[in-house]
This record gives C-alpha cells, structure tokens and sequence, in this order.
C-alpha cells in the first residue's frame, strides 16, 4: 500500500515509455512541460479564442467567454466523474440517464413544492450514487465487462426516467436554482465556474493525494499488480462507478439550474456520454486506464464548449455540432501517443489472480 | 469450432480452446435454441392475441426486427475479432438516407441501393483504416465517427428525408411476401447462411476468430491482421447499409433518425448470442438463434400490451442477466468442477489449465 500512496510522485503513475519521458529526457523544461495534454489544451483554447475573436469580434466578449465558461459546467462534473471510471479502466455510458434522472427528481419537487436547494443537492447525489452502485455491482461484484454493463444499465435507467416523468416535463423552476444556474458571483464569475472549479480541485486532490485516489490509478495500470500489492481492486472499482454516479447526478442539478427545465430525454438529448468521454479524452485520459485526471478533462470540457459556440459564431448549422464532436474525439484519439497499444477494448473483468491459472 | 485450419502454429494450445470452448458455444446455442422455442410456445398459450396473428402474421413480426439482425451479424464478425464497432447504427441511417435522396436526383431505385451500399462499405473502411492505420482504439473510433456519420445524414436528409418508394422496392426489401414468408426474411436467411459460412468455414473467417482470441499468434501465424480487421469492419458497414435499406422499405421513407435506436438492441443481440465482447469467442448461429428470440420477445412483449419502453427495459434486463448467466458458467470453479468429472470419469490425466484467457 506504502508504494501506492506515495504522494511525492508528480504525475500519474506513467506506462512505460510514455509522457515519463520528461523525467529522463534532459531536453528544456519548457518542451518537457510542452508534452503535457493540460498545457496543450490551454494554448489551444486561447488559440481558438484568437481566432475566433479575429474572425467573429463579438466572439470574445465578456458575456460569452462566462457563458462558455458556464456551459461547459454540466458536462465538466460529469466528465471528471467519467475520468475516475476511466482511470480505473471502465468506462460508463450511463450517465446521461443518470444526469437525466437526477435532474428531474429534483425537478418535479422543486418546480411543484420548492424543495430547498440543499435538500435537492442531498437528493441528486443520493440518487446518482444509487444508480452508480447499480453499475459498480454488475461491473466491480458479478464481473460484467463495464461497457456491456454500462450499456444496459443505459436502457434500464433510461427506462426509468421516462416512467419517471410520466409525460410531465420540469418548465419552470425557483429563483434559487436559477440564480445559482445562471447568476454572477462576483461581476464575471458565475456561480457555476466557482463549483465546477470545486468538484475538480476537491476530485484532484482526492486522486492525487490520498491511498484511495492513488489506488485508482495503480488498479486502472495494472489490476493484477495493484491486488498483488494489497489494493482492494474490487472495492476500489465499484467507488469509481458510485462517484462517477454521484457526480453525474450534481451535474444533473448543475443542468436544471444553467438550463431551467428538465424531461424524459434530458442528458439523453445533450449527448452527455458522448460529450463525457470525448472531455476526458481530450483532456488527455487515455481509455487504458491509469493516465490522465480531472484538471485535463476539466479543460477538455471548456474546450469542447468553445469549440461548439465557435462553429455556432461562424454560422455552422446545429445538426452538425455531433460531427464536430465526434471529429474531435477521432483527432483527440489518433494524437495521443499513449493511446496505441493495439487492444484497448481488452478490458476484461477483473478477477482475484489466485482463483485461477495464470 | 469444429474446423480450425488456422490453428497450426499453436495446435496444442488451439485444440484445447477449441474443445473446450466449443462445447460451451454449443451449450449456449442449444440454449437459446431452446428458449426460442419456449418463448414462441409461452406467446401462442398465453396471449390471445399473439395466437390469432396465424403463421403468416408471426412471420411477419420479423419486419421489425431483421434489420437489427443485419447489424448484428456485421457487428458480431467485428466483435469476434476482438474489435467493436459502435457506427453501425448511425450508418444504416445514412445508408437509407443517401439511397432515398440519390433516387429522388432521378437515379433508378436499385443502382441508388447498390451506391448506398457502397458507400456504406467505403464507411466501415474508414473505421478500418482508423483503426488499422493508427492502432487506436475502435471503441474511440467508432464513437466519434458515429455522430460524422449521423450528421452527415441529417444534413443530406434535409427537413423530410424522401419517402414513397417504388412498388417493386417496397415489396422486395420492405412488406412484401412469398407465401407466407416475408421477402424480408428471405433475403436475411442468404445473408445469415453467408455470413455464418464466412465465419465458421472460410480460412478467412477463422483467421479472424483466431485475431480476437490472440492476436500475436496469429500474427506469428502469417495473418496479415491489419488487412483482416479492415475487411471485418467493411463487412460491417455493408451490413449496416443494407439494413438501413431494409428500415426504409418497411418505413417506405428514409429514416435519419433510427441509428441509435438500433445499435443497442444489435448488440445485445451479439453478446446474447454468446460471441464474447473480447472477440475470439462465439459463433454465427448463436447470433441468428438470439435475433429471433430478442425479436420475438420484444414483439410479444408489445402485442401482449406492454410499452415500447417496458420492451426496452426488458431488452437491459436480458443483456445483463444473460451476463450473469454467462460469467457464471464461465467461472473457473465450474471449469475446474467440470475438469475434476471428466478427469474422474474418463481417466484421462491430462492437465487442462482451465480456459484462461
């Protein structure tokens, strides 16, 4: 365990011969800080800012850059939820519903009896770490492959949110939420930068510097080496689906408070998968588990939010945005180094290595 | 598993897979096989309604369910070579949508099929290059080229995708019969036999069998892998195409809209038919057998008064518990259990480690 909580280590446990290069190459600094997916994705959000702004003047003004910003919130908390699954070597595509079912259990009581906003925040993440210990049993307890798991828990919750609704939509919602959802801070910062900004430094510290956080990652590296070194592997596996759970229902609330209304196809609708793991990938997590984190994933989100309102600024139509997306991911995926080992779907069930012949 | 002219280069290895493995493929498609039949008995007796359709009305449930078997068949011979291939859906849109939209530019019905399909292949080699030509992930592929392909059919479909198809398309590909039977099922009966001869008799087929089970053997065995994988993922766009021309002669109008509809339920159809997602594992009839019986049960489920939405559920439901299903079976205390009998009852002492993967 003393080797898995090291906290000295500066970045994720790295598989071998990839970004740790930076420690043996002796090349500046600069270049080695240069390799890095966060600062690469930093540059380029302010490079597509530029050009944005050159071509569409209005593009950089003080409301957009916020409202981009603030977009790109609700998908942010569901990505990093999405990044510890994946760094876990799971992956989990039924968030959406999860966010879907999250944003209208709150919804219908606050619209129809002014829940209070800390007891809807209480209820969000009780309902999306229910739905997530949903996953993590199938995945962590019975060793189904995530993305079959993952995949039928997507009809079965997205199921539920339709019963859910019964046909009712969310439409109108307190002043609490919607100040919350769409209100300044301080002059510029919207409330929602200010908790999106607080889920991922609380998520990289509990990643980062705690046995917990650092298991995650040694258990998405290698599983077998990670249980021989005393990792609970299972146990570890089913907390990154109930906080991938838990996160996707807060960004369920985040979506009724920035958006205002909620129905049977919220999440569904937004393509909240799609949108999850393209930010991560961006944000440079790699799908092999043990690479990557929040901040990134975080950025990838605000980029992907950029990207999308720049294609709207240069009057690309709507229909295309998935195209956009999916490009990005396809481009994300094929410049990453560290993505190329040949079988990435490889992610077998974990199972204890004495139960059998190795 | 019966013939595994690839497997010379670890013939040991392979042909205690292959006994192994093999039974349990037989197994699980006596199984489904089985449950077929129950389902099927369990509609007739139970569900008034079910029974008055006749054989002719049954057989023609299958309209709304063939075109996801197509799927499943292109998808099941990606899956069994260890890959994934997340488009299918989104292509059929596409592939229905550039069929209706050429024939509506004046070409004749059949040449605008035969394009459609075409480019539907040119779709699924462009997954294959992805993958093959930067050794990344298909999953990733997959998922990003499914919203290129679903955008580009909603642009090309415009705001109302052509519909009213010719009579002779309608009928052929769409409601039309023979007899009783639907044309529809005829022509997934030639595809099913080619597809299941392909996989389970061409050295082509078990070359790429054996590249999901273990990919470096059948490197060292003188497979050219990225050639293989590339013609894998074509067959699944091509399938996929055809079955988004079977939804538009059932529709009679090109739908944009029902990919993502379909590439659930296409792969549940997969891994209930036993293929392992991991590739390297399942046969072709297995993949039929659970079209029919995922189909069949979806439709009962509907006439018998239940929700497209409950019939959805249902469709998780039995995903998951024919998972828990399988992993059960799969469990090494039954292997070992199953080793400890026959090592008792026939005396062979030969160690078998298992089916480690």
């Amino acid at each position: 365990m003393t080797a898995l909580s090291a906290p000295s280590a500066p970045s994720a446990p790295l598989r071998a011969g990839e970004t740790g290069s930076g420690a043996k190459r002796s090349g500046p600094v600069l270049l080695g800080m240069l390799r890095r997916r966060e600062l690469q994705l930093v540059l380029a959000i302010l490079a597509l800012g530029a050009l944005s702004s050159a071509l569409h003047p209005s593009f950089l003004a003080s409301g957009n850059v916020s409202f981009i910003l603030a977009d790109s919130v609700s998908t942010m908390v569901v990505a990093v939820g999405q990044t510890i699954v994946v760094l876990g070597r799971g992956i989990d595509l039924s968030v959406s519903p999860v966010l879907g079912i999250a944003a209208i259990g709150v919804g219908f009581p606050a619209q129809d009896h002014n829940l209070s906003i800390f007891l809807a925040l209480l209820i969000v993440l009780v309902i999306g770490m229910a739905l997530g210990a949903g996953n993590g049993f199938l995945v962590a307890v019975v060793g189904i492959p995530p993305i079959i798991a993952t995949l039928a828990t997507l009809t079965i919750y997205g199921g539920l949110q339709f019963i859910f609704t019964g046909g009712q939509e969310v439409v109108n919602i307190p002043n609490a939420y919607g100040n919350l959802g769409n209100a300044n801070m301080l002059p510029g910062v919207p409330w929602l930068i200010v908790v999106g900004a607080a889920v991922v430094a609380v998520v990289w510290f509990w990643l980062r510097r705690t046995v917990t956080g650092r298991s995650i990652y040694a258990v998405g590296n290698n599983a077998d080496a990670a249980f021989r070194a005393g990792a609970p592997v299972r146990r570890i596996l089913f907390l990154t689906y109930v906080v991938s759970g838990l996160l996707a229902g807060l960004g369920g609330l985040i979506y009724l408070c920035h958006v205002g209304s909620a129905d049977a196809t919220t999440g569904s609708d937004t393509n909240v998968n799609l949108m999850s793991i393209a930010a991560a990938l961006i944000g440079g997590t790699t799908l092999l588990g043990g690479r990557g984190g929040p901040v990134g994933s975080a950025l990838g989100a605000v980029f992907l939010s950029e990207a999308l309102q720049a294609m709207i600024a240069s009057r690309v139509p709507p229909i295309w945005e998935p195209a956009g997306v999916g490009a990005l991911i396809v481009i994300a995926v094929i410049t990453d180094r560290g993505a190329t080992p040949a079988r990435l779907l490889a992610r077998r069930p974990f199972r204890e290595p004495s139960h059998g012949p190795q | 598993m019966s013939t595994t002219p690839v497997s010379s280069a670890k013939p040991g290895a392979s042909q205690a897979r292959s006994k192994t493995a093999g039974r349990q493929e037989t197994i699980w498609t006596v199984a489904l096989a089985a449950l077929l039949v129950v389902l099927l008995a369990y509609f007739y007796l139970a569900v008034p309604d079910f029974r008055s359709l006749g054989t002719s009305g049954v057989l023609a449930l299958c309209e709304q369910f063939l075109f996801t078997g197509l799927i499943a068949l292109g998808e099941a011979v990606v899956v069994l070579a260890g890959e994934i291939d997340l488009s299918t859906g989104a292509m059929s849109s596409l592939s229905g949508i550039l069929m209706a939209s050429l024939w509506q530019q004046g070409l004749n019905i059949w040449l605008a099929t035969v394009l459609a399909l075409f480019a539907a292949a040119l779709g699924g080699a462009l997954n294959g290059f992805l993958v093959t030509r930067f050794n990344v992930s298909s999953l990733l592929v997959t998922l990003g080229t499914q919203f290129i392909f679903g955008s580009v059919a909603t642009a090309v479909g415009g705001n109302t995708p052509p519909y009213n198809f010719p009579r002779s398309f309608v009928t052929l590909v769409g409601t039309g019969t023979v007899g009783p039977v639907p044309d529809q099922l005829l022509v997934f009966a030639v595809v099913a036999v080619a597809a299941w001869l392909l996989v389970a008799r061409t050295r082509y087929g078990r070359s790429l069998v054996l590249i999901g089970y273990n990919r470096a053997a059948s490197r060292y065995s003188g497979i050219d892998v990225r050639r293989s994988l590339l013609w894998a993922f074509v067959a699944s766009g091509l399938l996929a195409g055809m079955a988004g021309i079977f939804v538009s002669g059932y529709y009679n109008a090109a739908r944009d809209d029902i990919g993502d509809s379909l590439l659930l339920p296409a792969i549940t159809v997969v891994v209930l038919g036993g293929v392992d997602i991991f590739g390297g594992r399942g046969r072709m009839s297995g993949v039929i057998l659970a079209t029919f019986l995922l189909g069949f049960l979806t439709q009962g489920l509907l006439i018998r008064g239940d929700s497209s939405l409950t019939a959805t559920m249902v469709t998780g439901v039995v995903l998951v518990l024919c998972l828990v299903l399988k992993v059960a079976l799969d469990h090494r205390a039954w292997a070992q259990l199953r080793e400890l009998l026959r090592h008792r009852v026939s005396g062979m002492g030969e160690l078998r480690a298992g089916r480690g993967a």
